[in-house]
Formats: C-alpha cells, structure tokens, sequence
C-alpha cells in the first residue's frame, strides 16, 4: 500500500452516495482531499464539475492516474470498484479479483445501485418533497424499499461476520450503509427489521466509518430515530422547495 | 486472468422473457459467442423456489456457470463477471488498462442506476399502474430525457475530440463498441413504447445517442437477442407488456399470482 501514490480528490456532498467514499477511503486509511458541493447552490451543475461528471450528480472523483495524467470518476459504485482495485492490495475490505467472495460483493453492489439506492430515492421524494401528496406513490416506493430491506435482514440474520459477504465488512455494506441509515427519513421504521438495526450500529463502531460518515459535514440521519414522522416532515418543507425548483430547472434542459 | 476458451458447459441464463435487463446479458453472451443457454420462466415463479434459492431478491436475470461454480444476480454484476472470465483474453467488448476499465464500469453503474430504474418507473406509470398519475409520469419522463441529454452531450464531445463527423461511429471508453455501450441498448430500445412517441419524437434533439442506438441495434448479435425474445414471449403467450392474454390489466395479473391462480391456461 505504502508505495501506490495517490493524490485523490473527493467532491462530495452529506448525502447516502456522498458517505460511501468518505467512508471507504477512512476504512483504506489513505488521504484525500475533499471539496464540498453546495447541492442547494446547484455546484454540481456548473461547467466545472461537469468536465469531472458529466451528469451532474455527486459523488465524483479525481485522482493521478498511474500514466501521471488524471483520471476522472463518477458513480459512487464505480468509484468504490476502483479505489479497492487500485489500493485495497491487503483486501481491508474487498477479497481478491475473481473469487467467489469478490463475485458476491458485486451482486450487493449493483444491488445497492440499481434497486435500493433508486427506490429508497423515490421513497423520499414521495415521502418528503413531492408537490402534491400521492398516496399512491408513497405505498409504491416504501413498499419495494421495506422488500429490499427484507431481502437484506434474510441475508444477515444467517451472516457469521454480521456483514453482507463473508468474513469481512466489504464496499457491498458501505454501499449501502448510508440508504439504510436513514431509512426513517423515508418513512420505514428502521426497528421492524433487527439485523439491519444492528448492522448499522456494527458499522458505526468502526472508527474509520465514524469518520468518515462526517464528511464533508456531520451525519445527522440516526438522529432521526427518535423523531415523529410529523417532525421529520416539517424538517422536509425547506428542502421540498429547493427540490421542486431544481426539478424544473433539469426539465428546461 | 490467463486466455480463457469458450466454455465447455453452458453458462445457464434465468430469465422471464419481457423485460430489458435479461437482454443485457443475452447480448453480450451472442456478441462474445459464448456457449450458453437460457432458461426461461414465468414472470409468477420469480419469488418462488427455484429461483428464489438461486436470487433472494427474486428479479431477473441471473446466471450459473457450471464451468467456475458461480452463481450470480444482478446483471451488472454479471456483466462485469462475463467480461472479466471470457472476455479477458481477447478482450472484444473490453479494454485491459486500469483507466479503461473503470471508465467502462463508470458507465455501467450509471446504465444500473440512472437508466434502468428511472425508465423502469417511467414505463410503469404510463402503462403498467391502473390510475394514471400525470405528475408521477412526468417525473420520470423529465429524468428519461435528463439521462438521454447526457448521453447525447458526452457523445458530441466525443466525436469532436476525436475530429469525427456527426452520425459516425462513437463509443462511450475509447474507439471501440464495449459491454457497456450494449448495456445501454435494451431500455433504449423500449423507449417508444416507453414515451409512447415515434422514434423521431424519442430522438428529437439526440442526434449522437440516435446514431450510437442504431448503430446497435443492426448488430446480428441483437437481432438474435430479439428473435429469441419474441420466441419466447409467444411461448408464454404474452402480450407486448409482459401480461399473459387474456389478462387485460398488470395489476389484475398481479393479483391472480397473489392468489395463486395458474395464468398459463389463460395464455395459450
């Protein structure tokens, strides 16, 4: 690990994808810079950022690429394969290129990014910051997110290491680490479901993911396990706004 | 990895033969030549033992190679699982360069997460869900036409960098048509029925994702994704929506699964 040099740059912002890296590049032990994006200000659709993600979403990543020239990175999935590819030699948190354990991650992985990450997504946006409440929508979204959730409790209930895959925390728990953790801002009480419960609390143990869940300002959503769905509500109004507005901004596109 | 042959035992392809994410895999099985066969089942066994043991997420598809032991889910996760084993040594729809091969994985996971499940949720409320809800179906059109707008603008740049005319070939990593180019191409090729709109509507505005689509869709290795699609949707006996015939609704066919009912009878 010593001698990979990296000079890696983190544009992040305090969001469920935005942790996943902070949070792997702490476990990895390894420097960063970080530079935080004002979603509200709408930073990640300035020229500049687009150059680094052309889709206008955080997080992204810059690093030296082995050929001295800089590589550019976006999706937070693709980042993670990368960073554990490149500098996770002594396998931390990855298992090595082509065995079974390495496989299964994966499955987690794109998991976590094709259905749980999108759904729990749409969950919110039903949830907390549609313009009109569709009751419809919100059964929709909480139902599929509470399914995957359940899909994940079966998968850790029969765990030995209390982690998705195998012996070790991997990128398939830090994927999906920051959706579950605040699965109550979605509207789905995190208690119903115990292993999920104390997965989050495993992982939050970890120095490094204490770090890292911080960045690049603190982690409030455990917070919200204490508070009613009426308070988390009227915690949604400011945003609602912005939402909507940022909405009809990408739709003149 | 050491140059792998074509595998000796087929790669077991599940799939329910309508929606698109099976057709990931299927292409990319035809374009490399592979030995493989599918195993085609009904949309009401998903949740069910087999497939249940075989993907505890219950979705499509999923693969088992009895040539490494594997079983796996996800089609991104397969993706990646294909190219590496048997794509690794020619490396026809890869690259070997680190830099290469994350960017072809940049793209697969926005395939995974911006494609995929926000024109999933576009063609549920326009044809699948019972009520229409006009602010739920234009969410989702907005963010297909988002999602197309910066495909068609990385396109542009691309074909200007490499001094390219308008329409000619281009490729999202480097110079050459990869795994996550075919990605792309099963939900694309839905989106007319997705929108419900023409093809010259759908590609209004998208010159450079128009001629990338096209240029895929006359690959034989998709024509043949798409004939055996066709055989075996009519070997289901269903309609163009993935509903058996017979049943006018999803949600009346979601029901009758619900309940247990045979929905094969109805199909024939």
């Amino acid at each position: 690990m010593a001698e990979t040099k990296s000079d890696i740059h983190l544009y992040t912002a305090q969001t469920p994808n935005g942790i996943k890296i902070s949070m792997l590049l702490e476990e990895l032990g390894l420097p960063y810079k970080v530079t935080a994006i004002d979603l509200q200000k709408n930073t990640q659709k300035e020229p500049w950022f687009l150059e680094i993600n052309p889709n206008g979403r955080i997080p992204a990543l810059t690093d030296t690429f082995t050929d001295g020239s800089t590589i550019r990175l976006f999706e937070s999935g693709s980042i993670m394969q990368y960073l554990v590819d490149r500098y996770d030699t002594e396998h931390k948190v990855s298992y090595p290129r082509g065995s079974r354990e390495y496989w299964e991650v994966n499955n987690w992985l794109f998991w976590q990014m094709g259905g749980l990450g999108p759904m729990q997504g749409q969950a919110n946006h039903f949830t907390r910051y549609a313009p009109e409440k569709i009751q419809y929508g919100i059964n929709r979204y909480q139902n599929e997110t509470r399914r995957l959730y359940r899909v994940m409790e079966t998968q850790l209930s029969k765990s030995k290491s209390g982690y998705l895959v195998g012996d070790r925390l991997t990128i398939a728990d830090l994927a999906c680490w920051g959706w579950v953790a605040s699965a109550y801002w979605a509207g789905i009480p995190l208690h119903e479901f115990p292993h999920l419960n104390a997965w989050v609390d495993r992982i939050v143990a970890r120095p490094a993911c204490e770090k890292g869940r911080h960045v690049p300002k603190p982690h409030t959503a455990l917070e919200n396990r204490n508070k009613t769905q009426e308070e988390l509500d009227k915690a949604a109004a400011e945003t609602r706004a912005w939402v909507q507005q940022s909405m009809a901004e990408d739709a003149k596109k | 990895m050491a140059s792998t042959p074509n595998p000796p035992k087929p790669i077991v392809v599940w799939i329910t033969p309508p929606g698109p994410n099976s057709w990931k895999v299927i292409v990319v099985l035809e374009e490399l030549s592979l030995n493989y066969r599918i195993h085609s089942f009904r949309f009401d066994d998903v949740k069910k033992p087999p497939f249940i043991d075989i993907n505890p997420n219950g979705r499509v598809p999923a693969i088992e190679d009895p040539n490494t032991g594997i079983t796996l889910w996800e089609s991104g996760a397969i993706l990646q699982y294909l190219i590496e084993v048997y794509d690794g040594a020619a490396h026809r729809l890869s690259y070997t360069g680190l830099a290469e091969r994350h960017l072809c994985n940049q793209w697969l996971h926005f395939q995974m997460s911006g494609q995929g499940p926000y024109f999933g949720q576009a063609g549920w409320f326009q044809h699948l869900h019972a009520e229409k809800i006009p602010s739920a179906i234009a969410r989702y059109t907005a963010e297909i036409r988002r999602v197309l707008g910066v495909l068609d603008g990385v396109l542009a740049k691309k074909a200007k960098a490499e001094g390219k005319a308008e329409g000619s070939a281009v490729w999202l990593v480097g110079d050459k048509m990869t795994f996550v180019d075919l990605a792309f191409l099963p939900w694309n090729f839905r989106l007319a029925e997705v929108l419900v709109q023409s093809w010259d509507e759908v590609w209004a505005g998208l010159p450079h994702v128009r001629a990338w689509h096209e240029r895929m869709v006359e690959l034989p290795s998709w024509k043949r994704s798409m004939e055996h699609r066709a055989r075996l949707m009519d070997e289901q006996g269903l309609q163009w929506n993935g509903v058996p015939k017979g049943i006018e609704t999803f949600t009346e066919y979601e029901e009758k699964i619900a309940r247990g009912e045979d929905t094969t009878a109805l199909g024939k």
